[in-house]
């Protein structure tokens, strides 16, 4: 179903200082895996798009928000209280998995930072899923709900601490770990990195078409 | 390698020309609307860059006839040549390209632009062009391939520059598969003004209240959102790129420092939001630009802008933001996945205004859906919001399904389409069935237009003056006589074809 509804929150959940989940009542809000919502406090001037967090098929709807300073949308949703409403509209995008019973089929997903929520709520949807997850962060604090992962799925390149899966940036990672070129590649999270991720693994020999980006930054 | 980016002079029944307006759209006008095609002229610098020898072949801004603009192409005898093209002249540039490759069998031609792109077949089917372009990036393809196409004389064959489709013979092509999404757009480089002969395009434009005005290079290309349905920044294929900040300033500075740029405005996307949109607002107060004489503009989503950005931005003489409202009820908003709701836009633009910003409103008529209720509720709406001085200018349009946008998907699937002639597809009337006369929907234009004279709106111009800004002055002294030469043009543009 597509349209604005009125949603009510359920919760915020802190997973660092900035960042967190909000649950809202699901209130007939129907989703493909992967895509994304317009959200933001009831009647505020501005609203952001994130993508749905938990499995569509939850009681509930979750999203991963980072608030960066300043930013309006994300502060007042981190602030938010049981029973606050929110507005959200959508759902929209095409970054989905088309066939995810497909056997043999494998995946590699790389995001940053809270890009990481679609594929959340891939392993969440489809949990025969054989893929590899690359998480980028600053800080082994920024591995958002690692458990939710199968044990040797999940690998944290973290960048300005030891102690993570990986000492380094994805692109370090993936240039000492080439992709099997039949792997379809889902590039999630800053523009810069997805451009960069994408040229990586072109130059591996993943072809273009197995190839699927989204940026909201 | 000599290579051409051509914009033929295009010339309707009634002596208007095809004009590139705002979003990419074509429009037939009689009055001169100039609009630089950033994309275009950031990949001419680049391939200038990389040693081409480049023609900017803009016959509409040079003015040129379309025979003398023809002849003085063929007798420049290029390599290459790249044409843009849409919907509403599609048929027109099959047409070219047959005439083209006969009098130049060797130059490979190159088609770009958002029709294209998504029906490449159709047009290696209609016509003898080389290349389909199938990238929003034309800069990086353009820059991949042309030197390539130098080097390789199998290039037909063994090309593996991803995004395009290459005619092999005849009655073959080949895909080279899925272009880049993504491009680091810093790589690309800021326009060459003197190539592009910007000064062509920096007076006959409806948006610039100061002269001359220019169009900065891509900020983020395309749309940071991207889901409205009727947009040709949308679609599966489509997301968006984006530049530094950084990069950008330079830019803008140079712009005011060594062109003596006047307006600037960004329109080759959805413009930078939250932080990045507060950082170059600094950036423009740091550098002290705002006290240059030069207003600068941007195009937004409603959503986008919070106060305190929205301060910034005034306090750094920006003065023009061009928002899409599109339509005033929520079924309409809801179908165009606008991603907002009505009372946000009436919370954004008491914002924009607050802060002595002049919000220009686009509005579109004519959905396949648009009852007589939902028309008269954006008429109302619209007019209300002007004449409360919560927007200075507007511009409407008939909503037209183009370039196999999702909407136009959608009016095919619905069978609403009342034609599949393309020439039709050129915004002068309406092609869709509708549950109302088309004839409401024109009249609608005239209303809305019709605020301009309204002395409500022209009052509240005049208390403007007391505010004490230039820019008031200049709205109604300086701009208003020119807005309404060109209110006359589209209200005729839009309703007299019906």
């Amino acid at each position: 179903m597509e349209g604005t509804l009125r949603h009510f929150v359920q919760s915020v959940r802190p997973l660092t200082d900035a960042t967190f989940v909000i649950r809202i009542d699901r209130h007939g809000f129907r989703a493909l895996p992967g895509q994304h919502v317009t959200l933001g406090p009831h009647r505020s001037a501005t609203n952001r798009e994130y993508s749905l967090y938990s499995s569509p098929e939850a009681p509930y709807l979750e999203f991963l928000i980072r608030a960066r300073p300043g930013s309006e949308t994300a502060c007042a949703l981190q602030r938010a209280q049981p029973g606050d409403e929110v507005d959200l509209a959508g759902p929209y995008g095409d970054f989905l998995i088309e066939r995810p019973a497909d056997p043999g089929r494998r995946y590699l997903f790389v995001a940053t930072g809270a890009g990481i929520a679609p594929f959340h709520c891939f392993v969440r949807s489809y949990p025969s899923l054989d893929y590899r997850l690359l998480h980028g962060v600053a800080t082994l604090a920024d591995r958002y709900e690692r458990e939710a992962y199968a044990p040797g799925r999940y690998v944290a390149c973290v960048s300005r601490e030891d102690g993570g899966e990986y000492r380094g940036r994805v692109t370090d990672y993936l240039r000492e770990h080439p992709v099997e070129t039949d792997r379809l590649c889902y590039l999630c999270g800053h523009s810069a990195m997805v451009a960069r991720v994408y040229d990586q693994l072109r130059e591996q020999g993943v072809p273009s078409d197995n190839l699927l980006t989204e940026t909201f930054f | 390698m000599k290579v051409a980016i051509s914009y033929p002079p295009i010339v309707n029944a009634r002596g208007q020309v095809a004009m590139v307006s705002q979003n990419r759209n074509v429009q037939y006008f009689k009055i001169p609307t100039f609009l630089l095609p950033i994309v275009h002229a950031q990949a001419a610098t680049w391939l200038r860059d990389l040693g081409c020898e480049v023609r900017w072949d803009d016959g509409n801004a040079q003015r040129k006839s379309f025979e003398t603009w023809y002849e003085e192409l063929v007798a420049w005898r290029p390599d290459v040549v790249v044409f843009e093209s849409t919907t509403p002249v599609m048929k027109f540039y099959w047409r070219l390209v047959g005439r083209l490759k006969n009098d130049l069998p060797k130059t490979v031609v190159i088609m770009t632009g958002y029709h294209s792109m998504r029906q490449p077949e159709e047009t290696l089917r209609a016509c003898a062009v080389d290349v389909v372009v199938q990238s929003n990036h034309v800069d990086f393809v353009l820059r991949r391939l042309l030197p390539y196409l130098g080097e390789q004389a199998d290039w037909r064959t063994a090309c593996t520059i991803e995004g395009l489709f290459i005619r092999v013979d005849e009655n073959v092509w080949r895909s080279t598969g899925t272009f880049k999404r993504v491009e680091d757009l810093n790589l690309s480089p800021d326009i060459d003004r003197d190539l592009v002969s910007w000064r062509r395009y920096a007076f006959e434009n409806g948006n610039f209240l100061r002269t001359p005005g220019t169009y900065a290079t891509s900020v983020i290309r395309d749309c940071t959102f991207g889901k409205c349905t009727f947009c040709r920044y949308n679609g599966p294929d489509l997301t968006f790129s984006v530049r530094s900040v950084e990069r950008s300033l330079d830019e803008y500075q140079r712009l005011i420092e060594e062109y003596g740029v006047r307006e600037i405005f960004d329109d080759s996307g959805v413009w930078y939001r939250g932080e990045q949109a507060r950082a170059f607002a600094r950036g423009i107060l740091d550098r002290g630009l705002h006290r240059r004489g030069c207003y600068f503009g941007f195009n937004t989503r409603f959503g986008y802008m919070d106060e305190e950005t929205v301060a910034l931005l005034a306090k750094a003489n920006f003065r023009f933001v061009l928002v899409g409202l599109e339509a005033a009820d929520e079924e309409t908003l809801l179908r165009l996945h606008k991603g907002y709701l009505p009372h946000q836009a009436y919370r954004n633009l008491e914002v924009f205004t607050r802060y002595g910003l002049h919000p220009h409103l686009t509005i579109m008529v004519g959905y396949y859906w648009q009852t007589a209720a939902q028309l008269e509720l954006t008429v109302r709406t619209v007019r209300d919001l002007m004449l409360k001085g919560l927007a200075r200018t507007l511009q409407v349009t008939l909503c037209t399904p183009l370039d196999f946008t999702p909407y136009h998907l959608e009016c095919q699937e619905a069978g609403v389409l009342l034609t599949d002639d393309y020439d039709a597809f050129d915004m002068s009337k309406l092609i869709v069935r509708t549950p109302i006369p088309h004839e409401a929907y024109y009249q609608a234009i005239r209303d809305l237009y019709g605020v301009a004279t309204d002395p409500r709106f022209v009052a509240r111009q005049l208390r403007y003056l007391t505010s004490g800004r230039a820019r008031d002055w200049e709205f109604l002294f300086r701009y208003g006589w020119r807005a309404l030469r060109r209110v006359r043009n589209h209200v005729y543009n839009l309703t007299s074809n019906g």
